[in-house]
């Protein structure tokens, strides 16, 4: 197991890397520059051109290696870097660092991606067990339809709705913004309705395969009852599928959902990745999809362990 | 049981990021804005909402009215002026202290200043310190120095000094600032500037802390050019002089400032707290400010508020005679709708669409030939002149744009600068429009509808380009497309780019008809003017004339201010009537919401110049 660990952990940076490669090509290769400002005055162009020294924006390659060995830490190991993993200032918001950037909106989207996640568990399983005890029946009718809507609805749509609806009209929840647990409840559940219709989804099929497996007619033949059976004997297995689909889920919750993010104006990331990308504020896009990439594999890998720990027959090699 | 792992797993994550927030009271007044804040330090600053902010964070030599935005003591209680315009004299008011309890010194103003015409610092406003003996000169003379350094064989931290030490004191030695003291100030200008206390009632020119924006300063001995550490601007180290002190600042989330207690004026700061938030998404804006979240949003972008301000005006409209009495007794309009009854259904009374110091306008390709190296029909005044004449503004702006604007069909926004009067502009006219064209050489020779020239070559297919940033921008092109075709009977091409691609090709020309637009930044028709001065950054229209350039340089000498503006006003004349780089379109809205018996103190000027410390919500 610790070696399993191991192992995945070394070529963790070596993801890292490609992934970091592909998009700073893209980010490069973009139209546009963000030291253009889309209102105020035009600094002169002899400005212009010492900021574009300054952050190296006329030298692809070194902007690709000094950025690499800051972000890396490897700058700070050197001794050529007085912070480890400086993923440099933020070239159109002047007053921030990128990782302050990150450090103000990386917990508000792990708060927010988590209840949304744990949301999606509690929905997603509870429709899924409903329908796979009874497939076809009314209820399984019902809790597949709301999936099916889950699913095709776009969030932008939902979270207007739900906005509307519940913060506006009936003034349960604030209108937007960020603090206690009250401002979490709507975007979390406008950020939960499509993981948890995948999820339904899986533990449905799971359900309806699993009961007719042979344990399940062999625990039903020895007296127990239908939903006994479900429970006890065949949820377990039904969750499997779940559990590995929840690594990659978590991690695009947890870093941010754009559109959740706007409707509901949550302070995470996500809305900076694509203002980032519109603002061809390539530090802030770079640190964005490095701190993503990183997380994304570190929860696959925390997926993997946990597999094995669920069911210990799983080999994890 | 194993199965609850990843649950508890989850659940502790989740309470771990949670307790790292700190949710704060609602402040005394709330204002939604779309974007942060980009920087809080003065002299790097160009959004508009980073001005305003920086005019509750900081206090500038002289304030504007809100009246009228004439300028009045500000940190200078007093001030002379003397050698026909040319020398300033200020006196600093003794009790102006920063909010750590230090003075604020003439000194301040002097680092402030030099900050603002160091290459390095990356100013967009070091135009504006221009005027001053030597201030143009030294900027370059700076910037000379940089490159002169980036040549050389050896750069290492005593060359870098060395080159610093020599800035200092060729700033000190030519740059026309003099502290004869501690409280005064002395600016000495090159030429006489009509405008120059509004120029340093601009926030952009705000004193800072000198001792804490050193301390943040270093060199980079590989270029020679000073590094700025953006620390000092975060809450609990910027120190600031003005109405208000930053206690909280968080990226793209919201910022909170206290009142000052320190502020010369703190009795007359009518607001304790104010948050600002920073809402996106144009829809929950408004949603917040229906609800009470927010007090005053500062630009309501949603799509349906043109049926805003019709709810509005319906409202006006049912309570027409009342609102025309109240005004009549000199009543402010927000307090006259304050008096009324709450609006009903289909009417409201919480959105302001107010004149803004700002015009929309279509910018025309004025270089000789295109980027292509075609001919370029648009460099013939007489082409411009007829397109500009088949422009119908009435029905674009009650069909097309639909925020109540002005029609405008000259550059410099009417009556929103004192004494300045606007020429008359061209007029809506068919006719003279098609008649332009003819003298032009184009005419309808075959009766095929489309134009054409004597060798009988089609009038080009017009390049018409705008951005998608906004809809708006589509929908004028669009409605501008078709009045030409129709009067015209030229064939033009819309495309819609992309914000970023369309800056490129008004950069390099690529375009015939361009959408535009311009906020003035002072009180005088120059900051609408310059833009077609033929060397000036923002002459996207590659507009050259000898005359115009003649004209400006003319009135920026005279000596006498009325003089001067009708100098102005026949440039402007000459602008707008003969050659129109520019076309204007309308005077820019902007759409405010507040309930006007909750906020009062919303400066209405069209240059909206809002204070905070002038701001107060009423309970």
């Amino acid at each position: 197991m610790l070696s399993f660990i191991l192992r995945r952990l070394a070529v963790t940076p070596v993801i890292v890397l490609i992934v970091y490669t592909i998009t700073f090509s893209l980010t490069w290769l973009v139209p546009g520059d963000p030291l253009q400002q889309d209102e105020g005055r035009r600094p002169p162009a002899e400005i212009v051109e010492a900021m574009r020294k300054q952050y190296k924006l006329d030298d692809p390659v070194g902007f690709y290696v000094e950025y690499l060995g800051k972000a890396s830490g490897v700058a700070w190991v050197l001794g050529t870097s007085t912070r480890p993993f400086d993923l440099g200032p933020s070239l159109r918001h002047r007053d921030w660092t990128v990782n302050e950037i990150i450090a103000t909106g990386l917990p508000v989207s792990i708060t927010l991606g988590l209840t949304a996640i744990l949301l999606a568990l509690v929905i997603g399983i509870t429709a899924g067990v409903i329908g796979g005890l009874r497939p076809n029946g009314l209820a399984d009718l019902v809790a597949q339809f709301i999936s099916l809507v889950g699913i095709s609805v776009p969030s932008f749509v939902v979270g207007a709705a739900i906005l509307m609806l519940f913060a506006a009209k009936l003034q349960w929840f604030p209108i937007g913004g960020w603090g206690d647990i009250r401002f979490v409840v709507l975007p979390a559940f406008a950020l939960s309705l499509p993981y948890s219709a995948y999820i339904a989804r899986l533990v449905r099929y799971g359900m309806i395969e699993q009961m007719t497996s042979d344990y399940a007619r062999t625990a039903r033949a020895k007296g127990r009852s239908r939903t006994g059976v479900a429970m006890r004997h065949v949820l377990k297995n039904a969750f499997l599928p779940v559990l590995s689909y929840l690594g990659p889920a978590a991690a695009t919750a947890m870093t941010g959902s754009f559109v959740v993010e706007k409707v509901f104006a949550v302070p995470g990331i996500g809305q900076h990745f694509v203002d980032g990308v519109v603002g061809k504020d390539i530090t802030l896009v770079m640190g964005v999809v490095l701190v993503y990439s990183t997380m994304l594999v570190l929860f696959n890998l925390a997926v993997d362990v946990m597999y094995r720990y669920v069911d210990p027959r799983i080999e994890v090699s | 049981m194993r199965l609850l792992v990843p649950f508890l797993f989850l659940l502790a994550i989740l309470f771990l990021a949670l307790s790292a927030d700190h949710p704060r009271p609602r402040a005394d007044l709330v204002i939604a804005q779309r974007a942060d804040s980009f920087t809080l330090d003065p002299q790097r600053m160009s959004w508009r909402h980073d001005l305003r902010t920086a005019r509750g964070l900081f206090e500038t030599l002289v304030t504007l009215d809100p009246k009228n935005c004439a300028p009045q003591p500000g940190v200078a209680e007093r001030w002379d002026i003397s050698d026909q315009g040319r020398t300033y004299t200020f006196h600093l008011r003794p009790d102006s202290r920063w909010s750590n309890g230090e003075a604020v010194t003439s000194g301040d103003f002097v680092y402030a200043f030099r900050r603002a015409l160091l290459a390095d610092t990356a100013a967009d406003y070091s135009g504006f310190l221009f005027h001053l003996v030597g201030g143009e000169e030294f900027f370059h003379w700076r910037g000379q120095a940089l490159a002169e350094y980036a040549k050389r064989p050896v750069r290492d931290d005593a060359a870098c000094a060395a080159l610093w030490q020599a800035t200092v004191e060729q700033f000190s030695a030519t740059v026309g600032l003099h502290t004869p003291d501690d409280r005064t100030l002395v600016l000495t200008l090159k030429h006489p500037v009509a405008y120059m206390l509004d120029l340093l009632a601009f926030a952009a020119l705000s004193p800072v802390h000198a001792k804490s924006v050193e301390a943040h300063v270093s060199f980079d001995p590989s270029t020679g050019r000073l590094v700025q550490g953006h620390d000092w601007t975060k809450p609990g180290k910027l120190i600031s002089n003005g109405p208000y002190r930053l206690v909280d600042w968080r990226y793209k989330r919201d910022m909170r400032l206290e009142a000052n207690e320190l502020y010369w004026d703190a009795k007359n700061v009518r607001t304790g707290s104010i948050a600002i938030v920073i809402i996106e998404d144009a829809n929950t804006t408004v949603l917040s400010a229906e609800a009470g979240g927010v007090d005053w949003v500062t630009d309501t972008l949603a799509e349906y508020r043109p049926e805003m301000l019709a709810e509005r005006d319906r409202y006006e409209r049912h309570y027409a005679s009342e609102l025309a009495t109240a005004r009549a007794n000199g009543v402010s309009i927000d307090q006259a709708l304050g008096r009324l009854p709450p609006p009903e259904r289909g009417e409201r009374r919480n959105t302001h669409g107010l004149d803004s110091f700002g015009t929309d306008f279509y910018s025309f390709n004025c270089r000789p030939t295109l980027s292509n190296s075609a001919p370029n029909p648009f460099h013939d005044p007489r082409v411009r002149r007829a397109f500009a004449l088949a422009v119908d503004r009435e029905t674009i702006v009650e069909r097309v744009t639909r925020l109540g604007e002005r029609p405008a069909n000259v550059i410099v926004p009417r009556d929103a600068i004192n004494g300045y009067t606007s020429p008359q502009g061209l007029p809506f006219d068919r006719v003279l429009a098609r008649a332009e064209l003819e003298s032009a050489g184009w005419k309808d020779r075959d009766g095929d509808g489309r134009v054409e020239n004597e060798q009988g070559a089609l009038f080009p297919t017009v390049d018409l380009v705008y951005s998608l940033g906004s809809p708006r921008y589509r929908d004028l092109s669009f409605a501008l497309r078709e009045m030409w075709r129709a009067t015209l009977g030229v064939q033009i091409v819309a495309r819609g780019k992309e914000t970023k691609d369309f800056r490129d090709d008004l950069k390099h020309g690529h375009f015939m008809i361009a959408r535009g637009g311009w906020y003035g930044d002072y009180g005088d028709p120059t900051t609408f003017l310059d833009l077609s001065y033929s060397t000036d950054g923002n002459n996207d229209r590659g507009y050259v004339s000898a005359t115009f350039d003649r004209m400006l340089q003319d009135a920026a000498r005279e000596l006498d201010p009325a003089k001067r503006l009708a100098m102005l006003t026949d440039a402007e004349r000459f602008l707008m009537e003969e050659e129109l780089p520019i076309l204007p379109i309308c005077t820019y809205v902007t759409v405010y919401m507040y309930e006007p018996a909750a906020l009062t103190g919303v400066n209405q000027h069209p240059r909206l110049a809002q204070y905070f410390a002038r701001l107060k919500r009423e309970e």
